[in-house]
């Protein structure tokens, strides 16, 4: 052991920090060693003068420095997700009010459009004409003649032309 | 001997309530309209059908500006008397007959029937001078006609 690991080991000694079987050693050697003992002396002086005049320190943070810098990390963390999901005001009140109004807006304009775009077959089609059909399998077409004096309803269905001949008779 | 008479007001009321719905009810039933409706079943042909009743001139007119035959036979002719809201049927031939309902304010519904069965329905305001027609092609080179028309 050099000199200076042995002022080291004293010094520990004297701030308590040896552990027994050491500190034993080393007092052993303190009742031999005469400059051994001077030095320890002088530092156990140095310490008692130094015990009462230190300025107290205290620290800054909690003793539980570490957990407490990681806590606040996380907590920033979600703030700054918080901030960055949360719309500004102008932003809020956009999604609230203008986009819906927008999106009504989109499907009048798509049905208006539908309206008045429906294919023009040059066929004249009375607002008050109602047609109603029963059989399905029947082809009909519906258009009026260009003075609206006639309307016709055109099947694609042949009826029996023949007369009852009762009603003929009857006639 | 005097006839009783119990509470004299009371009977003077009903008599006068009495009379005026007899009154409100002649007004309306002079106030429903009825209309007259002419059916005419037609045939429409290329050809010339000796022997058969041509419609009327404004009819085949109207019909040949439209349709590429030339010549059209009257088939039958029906006429249908319609209060208003009420409905009328009549048979133009064997297995066709139609259903008239006078829906008022010079509206009627068409109804037509083939073999029991409906075919179609129209509804439209039918004024003097104007024609509903229902139409198809028969087998042949031809076709039917069922020519509506209200008389003045």
């Amino acid at each position: 052991m050099n000199e200076n690991e042995t002022r080291l080991k004293i010094q520990a000694l004297v701030d308590g920090e040896l552990t027994g079987r050491e500190a034993e050693e080393l007092r052993a050697r303190l009742e031999s060693d005469g400059g051994l003992r001077a030095l320890h002396a002088r530092l156990t002086a140095v310490r008692g003068l130094m015990a009462g005049a230190e300025l107290p320190r205290t620290l800054p943070e909690s003793g539980d420095f570490h957990w407490s810098q990681i806590s606040q990390a996380i907590g920033h963390g979600e703030r700054e997700a918080r901030r960055l999901a949360k719309p500004a005001l102008g932003a809020n009140w956009l999604l609230r009010w203008v986009m819906p109004l927008a999106g009504v807006a989109c499907l009048v304009l798509v049905l208006s459009l539908q309206q008045t775009t429906m294919p023009d077959l040059n066929i004249l089609l009375s607002g008050d004409h109602e047609l109603e059909f029963t059989a399905d399998e029947i082809d009909v077409m519906t258009f009026n003649t260009g003075d609206d004096a006639m309307s016709i309803v055109w099947l694609d269905y042949s009826i029996d032309l023949q007369q009852d001949s009762l009603q003929l008779w009857l006639d | 001997m005097s006839i009783p008479r119990n509470n004299p007001p009371m009977n003077r009321f009903k008599v006068l309530v009495a009379l005026l719905l007899l009154v409100s009810g002649g007004f309306v039933a002079a106030q429903a309209d009825s209309i007259t409706v002419q059916a005419r079943l037609i045939h429409g042909t290329s050809k010339e059908q000796k022997g058969k009743m041509e419609v009327p001139a404004a009819i085949k007119k109207k019909l040949a500006r439209v349709f590429k035959w030339m010549h059209y036979c009257q088939l039958n002719s029906r006429q249908l008397n319609i209060t208003d809201a009420t409905t009328k049927t009549t048979k133009l031939s064997k297995t066709t007959s139609i259903e008239v309902t006078n829906r008022k304010n010079d509206k009627i519904a068409v109804s037509l029937y083939s073999n029991g069965k409906m075919l179609v329905q129209k509804t439209q305001t039918l004024r003097p001078g104007s024609y509903m027609v229902l139409a198809g092609n028969t087998g042949t080179d031809s076709a039917w006609f069922i020519v509506l028309s209200k008389s003045k």
